[in-house]
Formats: C-alpha cells, sequence, structure tokens
C-alpha cells in the first residue's frame, strides 16, 4: 500500500468521522431542545423539531452510504475495520436519539393549554446528564480517547437513577389522584425516552473503547465496578 | 454448548480451532536463517496446525518466503545459507543430521508466484513427480493424474486434452496444473508462495476457493502480499518484519484487532 492511499484512507474517514460529529450534534439538538420546549410548553419548538428530523434521517444515511462505499474502496482492515464498522452503528444510535427528541415534541403538543401536575425538576436535569454525556461521547470519538468514553458509562448510571426517581414520583401521584394518569402516563414516556437516549450514548462510547482499543467493553462492568 | 460453538453457529462457519491447536504439524523453536553474512529469519518460534491454512504477511524483506523455503529444505541450494534452531516436522527435526531430504520433498509440496508447468503434456506434468518416486503402472498413474487434477478442480476443463502441453493453458488453468502437479506425490503440506499475484481476480478466487478445499486433506501455509486475501483465506495469520516474527494468531484476530501495535500499522497501510 502506498502512502497515498494511505492518505486517501484518512481523508475518506475524515469526511465520515466529521459527518458523524455533526449527526451527534444534530440529534443532541434535537433532544434537548424537546425537553427545553417541554418545560415551556412552546408549541413553536416541538414543531421545529419534529421538522427537523428529515435531514437527521437523510444525514444518518448519507453516513451509511459513505461507510459502504469506504468498505468496498478501501477493504480497510484493524482499526480502518473497526472504525468504520462502528460509525455506521453510531449513527444509528444517534438517530434513535434524534427520534426520542421526535417523540418528546409530540408529548409538547399533547399538552398544549394544560398544566403540569407537578414542577418539571428531574426530567430537566436528566437532559442536563444528557448533554454532558453527548459532549463527552462525541470528544471521546473526535480526540480517539478511550478514557474520556468510560467516563460516559458512569454518567449513565446517574439517568437511570434520575428515571426511577422520575417514575416512582409520579406512579405516586396517580395512585393519588386517577384523573392524573393521562400526563403521568406521558411524562414517564419522556423520561423513558431520556432514559433510552443515555443507553444509546453508551452504546456509542462503548464502541469508542473498542475502536481505540480493539477490545469490547460493557458499560455495566464499570457500573458494577462503581458500586 | 461452549462460547466458541455459539460463535460458530452464529458465523455460519466451522469450528476451525477446535482440536486443531492440539494437533501441531509444524513447529519452530528458536530458528535462525542466515544467508552468509545476512542475518534474514531470527529466533522464530510457533506452532502451526494440521488441516488448517497458515498465511504469511509481511513487507518485502521480511524473511516469509525465507521462512517457507526452510521447511522444505529448498534453502539447501542457495550458497552460505545456514540453519539454527529446531524445524519440526509431526514432532522430527528436519535439519537433524541423516533426514531423508528427498523424502521430506516428497511429504511437503510447493507451489510458486509464476505458474511454472514443465514443458511437457499436462498428463506428464502431473505423472513426472509420481514416476520420479517409482510409480510406473500405467493405471496406477492414470488414476494419480484424475484425482489430482480433481484435487485441483481442473479436470473437467482438461479431460479431454490431456495430451496438449501445460503451457498452452490459461495463466490460472496454469497455477492448478500446478497445483495438481505438487499434490500429485500425495503431500501432507503444502507451501505456497504468493501463488495468486500473477492471476486475474477470477483465477484468484478459483485458487482461493480450491484452497480452502485443499485444507482438509493437507496443511497449507501460504506467503501473500494481499492481506484480503489473507483474510479472506487463512486460519491463522503470522507477520513477519525484518526477519522477526511479531505476531501470529488467529485470522480473525489479527486483522481486526492485533495486539501489536506494529501489525496494526502493517495492516492498514501506513508502512510497508
Amino acid at each position: 500500500m502506498t502512502i497515498d492511499t494511505r492518505k486517501q484512507i484518512e481523508a475518506d474517514f475524515n469526511e465520515i468521522s466529521r459527518m458523524l460529529l455533526k449527526l451527534g450534534n444534530m440529534s443532541g439538538e434535537a433532544l434537548t431542545r424537546s425537553v427545553w420546549a417541554l418545560e415551556r410548553l412552546d408549541m413553536a419548538t416541538a414543531h421545529a423539531v419534529i421538522e427537523g428530523d428529515d435531514p437527521l434521517d437523510d444525514l444518518t444515511e448519507w453516513i451509511e452510504e459513505k461507510c459502504m462505499a469506504f468498505g468496498a474502496r478501501h477493504q480497510p482492515l484493524g482499526r480502518d475495520l473497526r472504525a468504520v464498522l462502528s460509525t455506521m452503528h453510531m449513527a444509528v444510535d444517534l438517530e434513535r436519539i434524534g427520534d426520542y427528541g421526535v417523540n418528546i415534541s409530540r408529548v409538547v403538543l399533547a399538552l398544549e393549554g394544560k398544566s403540569f401536575i407537578k414542577p418539571l425538576l428531574d426530567i430537566p436535569r436528566m437532559s442536563e446528564v444528557f448533554s454532558e454525556m453527548l459532549h463527552c461521547t462525541l470528544n471521546a470519538y473526535d480526540t480517539s480517547d478511550p478514557e474520556m468514553a468510560k467516563r460516559v458509562f458512569m454518567m449513565d448510571g446517574e439517568i437511570d437513577a434520575l428515571e426511577k426517581q422520575v417514575m416512582r414520583e409520579l406512579f405516586t401521584m396517580v395512585l393519588e389522584r386517577a384523573d392524573r394518569f393521562e400526563q403521568a402516563f406521558l411524562l414517564i414516556g419522556v423520561a423513558r425516552a431520556l432514559e433510552r437516549a443515555g443507553d444509546h450514548l453508551t452504546n456509542i462510547a462503548e464502541r469508542v473503547v473498542y475502536i481505540c482499543t480493539g477490545k469490547s467493553v460493557r458499560a455495566s462492568d464499570f457500573k458494577k465496578r462503581k458500586q | 454448548m461452549t462460547n466458541i460453538a455459539v460463535s460458530s453457529v452464529i458465523t455460519g462457519r466451522e469450528d476451525r480451532d477446535a482440536g486443531t491447536e492440539k494437533d501441531v504439524h509444524i513447529g519452530t523453536r528458536g530458528l535462525d536463517l542466515y544467508y552468509g553474512e545476512a542475518h534474514v529469519l531470527k529466533s522464530v518460534s510457533f506452532d502451526m496446525y494440521r488441516s488448517s491454512v497458515t498465511a504469511f504477511i509481511g513487507p518485502s524483506g521480511c524473511g516469509k518466503s525465507s521462512f517457507i523455503r526452510c521447511v522444505n529444505r529448498m534453502n539447501d541450494f542457495i550458497a552460505g545459507a545456514r540453519v539454527t534452531g529446531e524445524l519440526l516436522v509431526d514432532g522430527d527435526d528436519i535439519y537433524a543430521p541423516g533426514t531423508d531430504v528427498i523424502a521430506l520433498r516428497r511429504r511437503v509440496g510447493m507451489v510458486f508466484q509464476k505458474p511454472n508447468p514443465f514443458p511437457m503434456s499436462i498428463y506428464d506434468n502431473i505423472a513426472y513427480g509420481p514416476r520420479l518416486f517409482g510409480v510406473t503402472d500405467k493405471d496406477q498413474l492414470d488414476d494419480i493424474v484424475r484425482r489430482s487434477l480433481e484435487w485441483a478442480a481442473l479436470w473437467e476443463e482438461v479431460q479431454d486434452k490431456l495430451g496438449s502441453s501445460g503451457t498452452g493453458l490459461s495463466g490460472g488453468q496454469q497455477q492448478r496444473l500446478c497445483i495438481a502437479r505438487a499434490i500429485a506425490t500425495e503431500p501432507e503440506i503444502l507451501l505456497m508462495d504468493e501463488p495468486t499475484s500473477a492471476l486475474d481476480p477470477l483465477s484468484t478466487a478459483r485458487i482461493e476457493e480450491l484452497i480452502r478445499d485443499l485444507k482438509k486433506d493437507f496443511t497449507v501455509v501460504i506467503v501473500t502480499h494481499n492481506m484480503q486475501q489473507a483474510a479472506r483465506i487463512s486460519d491463522y495469520t503470522a507477520f513477519f518484519l525484518m526477519g522477526e516474527l511479531i505476531e501470529y494468531g488467529k485470522t480473525s484476530k489479527i486483522f481486526t484487532a492485533p495486539d501489536e501495535a506494529r501489525t496494526g500499522d502493517y495492516i492498514t497501510g501506513r508502512f510497508g
């Protein structure tokens, strides 16, 4: 393999990884904006998030196609192979996060004109933790830093704990007054979506470790160690 | 069910490793090779397994071809070549004094980079080796020629023209003829030195398919510069660099997540 070929591999993959980072930022924004819209019951923002989903799907498709072309063109091995296959999976994970943003925005639309049965505290906190996780995950991918990726595993534990807290609280409220059921059901859906978004970031962080080290890790092993 | 069995079910591939790693066919212990002053192989120690395909990869001049030429003692023909350490075939050191080199070469067949059929008929190309080893019976020779050509997946293409010259075949057919010739004496080990580097993609695919079939009956050792080929056809891969064996292991691991940084750099084209 000539030096030029190596340069071409790096240039082609660099293009793909830039787009993955862009997809990460777009998906993350969709999710955090949807929670922002929920806090304020801002219908315009909720509509904007829903409408913004198509470009996100297009970008995901673009990344998948580029990864396929990269595989066909360079027949990558070793780290290149790990990186391109992992990136394809990551794009799907990120696209799902964007979908959760759409789901939460639909909840916002369903709550139009209503008042909350309780002040929203934990759900915005989940969104904040998600943002920190996203920042950490994308940075770890960009700088090939497996230690930074492992930090994401711990943060996911925090999101999981917050989701449980939201569920507990809402269940109690429904038990007290059955007419709160509909809104409680919607808010549980929001908490669940944020928890799932955290899981997708965890998957991505696991793949960053795999790209960098060649070793498969499971976030759950790190969480257990922490406990 | 073990993890290995589960993964083989998932991948649809036979469980290549079960049992074979216990059955060492070729082994080296501190093998050094010198061409005069040049130290070509440096203390190479590892085991190759029966009925498996082992690929040797590495940049030009790394010692991989020199290594396979040690296995049938072809380096004996090079003036100033000297081997120290042990090279064991079925546990016997083939460099021990008193080794019958002719008998060894009968056990170890070889195929080269460029197809090199003898300038004689297809039939005689195959019958050459068996005749050399004393087979004179016509029926027996007919059987050997047919079986060897079938093994090499060439029989159907040449059965009607066994009397025509071997050099008149296409490049891919000539290389399969050479493989048939190499296996006509029923060796246990088949050494292949870049056997497809002079062939077109279709002929290459046929040879690769053939190598996968041949490993049922032979232990195959192949030198290749084509990393994708090594990844496609071999069970184990050895990476050589400047005469040293840098890494050796299952092909699936070497080409996805090698332990040595130098292996990773080589297979991703950072050098070589």
